[in-house]
């Protein structure tokens, strides 16, 4: 057996800052062979992305302390170097891609200059030279028409094609070592797996070594060839990628692996990392009873009583132009979508970036006014009501964001913020019995009673969705929508709140339109599902049918996009 | 970009027609008659009157708007009532003065605050970065005219290393003169410079595309003058674009206190004399000067940014 | 347990800076002196003899003496009820003028937003200076003039990140949440976004306190500012002919007393605007 290329021995480091002192990584070691990928799976500060920067040795001194430990790179140890030893090897043997391709490229340099810097500094290549190897580049990574692309600004190309520029300056000087910090996760779905495939393509080219960091499993199971689990700083577990998906044995993982919602099985309520382990991190014994499978076409249909028929519905932003800045024409967000929803029901919609789904969410609320078409809830049109009318309704109809972050307003206490609606509507006979009603709800999203009077600064993501979707429970509405509202949470997290979500549609028999990018959570959350693209509904049909007999080819593209795992890893 | 320039061009007009509405709400509507002041105490109600109908003040107020307004666009100001001279001429005599005092001091104000902001860039955190930060926020802090006078009265006065007062024309007889004066610009202008400089090389320092230099092994220096300052420069340019209308204007005080016969003593003078029709032409001037300028530095914008396209 | 708003947070962040807590300090005393000093407490009897003419200082009169034999120091005293006088004004016009402008411009847009944007393109392409001297000249000298002249030019500072500001937060999705709940404009306005853009105006204050003053000092030495009571630019302006007489005092005093409290207000102003952070924390 011979010498791995990166050895990552019994590293710790701790970041001291005003705040106070956090250990971010905890004595971790990992090896990653000669051409071989090692995942690096965790969710939200675990420590994945502090690892990928000391091995590149651009942490931020002085906040960031290495304690101790050895990175090993050819036998080396790169915590010996100093920084003109280290600058030598950046971009040259162990190269870098970061996860946001919209800011991580300089605004103001053509393409082409930022894939040729790396090339003259460690080739010495001159500009022409390396102008040209950069057009080559270009071309090595698909990129279309590549000599004139190599004078164009990023500005003016899409997130894929900058993830691929990105990519194309990482290999530019064949690094050894190629380090992807979440490389696909800003990106849709159908974008992901052709830069998934085209990292794997020039790995096996360039018999590189990679280290893909990410939260997502499947893209893991789709690239990896072993696995490192982390977990609050500690690498919990590191296998094969077979062994962890088909054998894991650490509690943690095993939650992260069950907590995937995803195409191939139907659970009733999705398993989560507290179904495996205490938060103290020992390990429980699964309670079979939880593992509940369901065929969802054999659930009678709850009720037949239509709620919500949208017919023609169309919202439109105007194009400005012209001289005086006139509207010359208009961009159809949602163009001619019609569905009907029955009570008790959810409807999910999904689609990539742009495919008009959230605007589609805000225009059934007014919240954003289409400019055609009927919303006709429980028998009346709701774009015919006039404003006070449309204020009586909001107490039937909510709306659940996606960023837990900014939908909260930050000066205002928990309490406050679930009292707001009832005030607005004139509900509860004075402050005691609002506050009791929120007292009443906080419990039910599985908040704390006496954390009310704390400010939303003071939750995490999870606990705010959770404050967000009491304060749409607040005025006891019968119709919710949800825009994308588990997306910027950690996937064991999204996996409560979903859980969440469906408790409290059973309980209050609530009626959801549930907004995602996301296929297997809308697989998992919705009774029918719809298919965007370009601002109309391309198809829909219950969520089963769309997932095993989709009729549509941008349907069929979808659905072939989501990492399912390769050598037959079954997720 | 066409039209963006045509619409900005256009809004001139609106704006125009304001600064000329607040100058003639201010000086032929709240100010008083201004001919008991030029006539003084012992006029006849005559002579008063016959100076009202000289000074086109008995046209109803709406015709007195128009001939703002008209001055706004045609830069013809009329007579000072002072020196009973053409304002277009005045000020032509008082542009060299002032031009050569304003524009070194600027440009050497400009670029020197540069380099400092960029050396406390290099050097953000440590000692001699606070230290900088804290000369200029103390410096700011010292009244301009402590400045003037002190210096005055050290350097020129006591040291007589330059001259007191008085101006020049022609190189390289004014630099004794204008030295002393350009140096107080100078210190006067590095405190907010740098400041402001400082916190837009920052603001890029720790934006992403910066770590994407740094994987890939540039060096620290280079990612400072080549990726960070390229970007800084786009604020910095519209920042410095923004301050060209204020060289036209003179420095006031420092023409005032140095005796240059500058376009900024011309307004401080005018001042002391009531001489309403001066002092109109330089708020009307300079605010269209001001107007073009943000328009200049606009489009500047958009050729240092690619990003930008004006519509 | 804790249970800290922003801006409690932000004030024990603040207090935590020692350079902040100093400035904050200095800005009491200075508004107490002011207060002293207006209701005639100290320095009632500036225009007092109290000693010979231009004396230098020495232990009886710290700052010397001016050439009436009038302490310098009590002149200082005097100046200080006029410097914070002027800034206290300037505020007290440019806020409502400034906050209630931006943020209707901000929040409604449309036409209205047209003609505010106007409005403050108008007044600012008129450079201040010019403005402050033709509105102080026009309005004949004195303090009510400086203070509705730097009124007048400091609201448009504030007007304008106001109204940038609102149309920022207009936009978050906290506002849209509160119109999904039947929030009106006028909860939306006043409830949710006005409390998150109020740090612009403390910062913003802090700042153009100090500028208020700088700019009185000015307007006084032209003989535009305060009129027959002594303030800051005229003991400059006396300076003037003095300083080749070696009389150095009055120069020092002024400058000395202007320095203190226009640093305190600019250390202050940054230290705001590192403890008020408008990125939302936590994230």
């Amino acid at each position: 057996m011979t010498a791995p290329l990166l050895s990552v021995r019994n590293l710790t480091v701790e970041f001291h800052t005003s705040e106070g002192v956090t250990r971010a990584v905890n004595n971790i070691s990992f090896d990653i062979p000669h051409g071989k990928t090692i995942g690096i799976v965790g969710e939200s500060g675990s420590g994945k992305s502090v690892t990928s920067l000391a091995v590149m040795g651009l942490l931020q001194k002085p906040a960031a302390k290495i304690l101790s430990g050895e990175i090993l790179f050819n036998g080396e140890d790169l915590l010996t170097y100093d920084e003109n030893q280290m600058r030598k090897l950046r971009g040259n043997q162990i190269s870098m891609i970061f996860q946001e391709p919209m800011t991580s490229l300089n605004p103001v340099f053509k393409v082409g200059e930022q894939i040729s810097e790396a090339l003259r500094i460690h080739k010495n290549m001159n500009p022409k030279e390396a102008w040209d190897k950069a057009v080559d580049l270009l071309t090595q990574v698909g990129i279309p028409n590549p000599a004139a692309s190599a004078h164009k600004y990023p500005h003016e190309m899409s997130g894929g094609q900058k993830q691929r520029v990105m990519i194309a300056m990482a290999i530019s000087c064949e690094p050894k070592l190629l380090i992807a910090d979440e490389p696909t996760t800003a990106l849709d779905v159908t974008i992901q797996k052709q830069v998934l495939e085209l990292m794997h393509d020039l790995q096996q080219k360039y018999k590189m070594s990679m280290m893909f960091i990410t939260h997502d499993l499947g893209v893991i199971a789709d690239i990896a060839d072993d696995v490192v689990v982390m977990y609050r700083s500690n690498v919990v577990e590191k296998n094969t990628a077979k062994h962890i998906f088909q054998t894991a044995t650490h509690p943690y993982t095993k939650g992260l692996i069950a907590c995937r919602p995803n195409l191939g099985n139907n659970p009733r309520r999705l398993l989560t990392v507290s179904d495996f382990m205490t938060e103290a991190g020992e390990e429980i014994k699964l309670d079979a009873g939880k593992v509940e499978v369901f065929d969802k076409e054999s659930v009678p249909e709850k009720s037949s009583e239509i709620l919500l028929e949208v017919r023609n519905l169309v919202t439109q932003f105007p194009i400005k132009g012209g001289l005086f800045g006139r509207t010359v024409d208009h961009h159809k967000a949602v163009n001619d979508v019609s569905f009907t929803l029955k009570k008790g029901q959810t409807l999910g919609l999904v689609g990539e970036s742009g495919c008009g789904k959230t605007t589609l969410g805000r225009s059934i609320l007014r919240l954003i006014e289409p400019a055609a078409g009927e919303i006709i809830y429980k028998g009346k049109d709701i774009i015919k009501a006039g404003s006070e009318e449309m204020r009586q309704l909001r107490k039937q109809m909510q709306i659940i964001f996606q960023d837990p972050y900014s939908s909260l307003n930050p000066r205002m206490t928990v309490t406050e913020i679930l009292t707001e609606p009832l005030i607005i509507h004139g509900v509860g006979a004075n402050r005691a019995e609002r506050v009791e009603r929120a007292k009443w709800l906080v419990e039910k999203v599985g908040l704390k009673v006496n954390q009310m009077n704390r400010y939303p600064h003071e939750f995490s993501g999870g606990q705010r969705q959770r404050i967000c979707i009491a304060r749409a429970l607040m005025l006891n509405p019968e119709f919710v929508i949800c825009d994308e509202s588990v997306s910027a949470l950690d996937v064991s997290v999204q996996a409560q709140v979903l859980n969440l979500l469906l408790d409290l549609q059973e309980e209050f028999g609530l009626t959801y339109i549930f907004i995602s990018h996301d296929l297997g959570v809308v697989n998992f959350i919705s009774d029918h599902v719809g298919v965007m693209n370009a601002g109309r509904i391309v198809e829909m049909d219950r969520a089963s049918e769309i997932y095993k007999n989709p009729r549509e080819e941008y349907t069929r593209t979808l659905l072939s996009a989501i990492p399912k795992g390769k050598a037959g890893l079954v997720l | 970009m066409t039209n963006y320039i045509i619409r900005r061009l256009l809004y001139l007009i609106p704006v125009l027609l304001g600064v000329s509405f607040l100058i003639f709400l201010l000086f032929n509507v709240v100010a008083g008659d201004p001919t008991a002041v030029l006539l003084g105490k012992n006029a006849t109600a005559r002579q008063m009157e016959e100076l009202r109908e000289q000074l086109g003040l008995n046209k109803p107020l709406f015709m007195q708007y128009l001939d703002v307004v008209k001055s706004a666009f045609t830069f013809d100001f009329g007579r000072s009532w002072a020196t009973k001279q053409e304002i277009t001429y005045m000020l032509k005599q008082g542009a060299y003065p002032s031009l050569t005092l304003t524009i070194p001091a600027f440009v050497i104000s400009t670029v020197l605050s540069l380099f400092i902001s960029l050396f406390v860039a290099y050097y953000r955190g440590k000692g001699i970065d606070l230290f900088i930060r804290f000369l200029c926020i103390a410096g700011m802090s010292v009244s301009a005219l402590a400045y003037i006078l002190g210096f005055q009265w050290l350097f020129a006065y006591k040291l007589g290393w330059f001259e007191i007062s008085g101006f020049e024309y022609g190189f390289p007889e004014f630099l004794p003169y204008i030295a002393l004066p350009a140096i107080i610009w100078i210190i006067l202008s590095l405190g907010p410079d740098v400041r402001f400089f400082r916190t837009v090389i920052l603001d890029e320092i720790y934006q992403d595309y910066v770590r994407t230099a740094r994987a890939k092994g540039l060096g620290e220096m280079t990612i400072l003058l080549k990726h960070v300052l390229r970007n800084a420069m786009i604020p910095i340019i519209t920042y410095t674009v923004i301050q060209i209308p204020f060289l036209i204007l003179g420095a006031l005080l420092l023409e005032n206190f140095f005796g240059i016969p500058g376009i900024g003593g011309m307004t401080l003078n005018a001042l002391n004399n009531s001489d309403f029709p001066v002092i109109k032409a330089m708020a009307i001037l300079s605010s269209v000067v001001y107007i073009i300028f943000s328009l200049v530095s606009d489009i500047l914008y958009t050729i240092a940014d690619p990003r930008v396209k004006l519509k | 347990m804790k249970e800290n708003s922003l801006w409690k947070d932000a004030f024990i962040r603040l207090t935590k800076d020692k350079w902040a807590l100093a400035s904050l300090i200095i800005v009491v005393v200075y508004s107490l002196v002011a207060i002293l000093s207006a209701c005639g407490f100290i320095a009632a009897d500036w225009a007092q003899e109290v000693g010979a003419s231009n004396l230098a200082p020495n232990a009886e009169h710290i700052f010397g003496t001016d050439i009436f034999g009038r302490s310098v120091f009590q002149k200082v005293v005097r100046g200080t009820q006029v410097a914070m006088s002027v800034g206290l004004a300037t505020s007290l016009i440019a806020i409502p003028i400034g906050v209630v402008l931006g943020a209707v411009g901000g929040y409604f847009g449309g036409w209205v937003d047209d003609f505010i944007t106007w409005l403050y393109t108008t007044f600012s392409s008129i450079p201040n200076i010019m403005l402050l001297i033709s509105i102080t000249m026009i309005l004949g000298k004195g303090l009510f003039a400086v203070y509705v002249a730097l009124g007048a030019t400091s609201w448009v500072t504030l007007c304008r990140l106001i109204r940038g500001e609102v149309m920022k937060h207009k936009e978050r999705e906290y506002v849209q949440a509160a119109s999904a709940i039947g929030g009106g404009h006028t909860r939306k306005l006043f409830k949710h976004i006005l409390p998150n853009v109020t740090h612009i105006v403390i910062i913003n204050t802090s700042l153009q306190f100090q500028v208020a003053i700088k700019s009185e000092v000015i307007l006084s030495y032209l003989g535009l500012g305060v009129q027959g009571e002594p303030s800051w630019g005229t003991m400059i302006d006396d300076a003037k002919l003095e300083l080749a007489r070696g009389v150095w005092w009055q120069l020092a005093g002024a400058t000395l007393a202007m320095f203190i409290i226009v640093l305190a207000f600019n250390i202050l102003g940054d230290a705001l605007r590192d403890s008020l952070d408008p990125k939302l924390k936590g994230k």
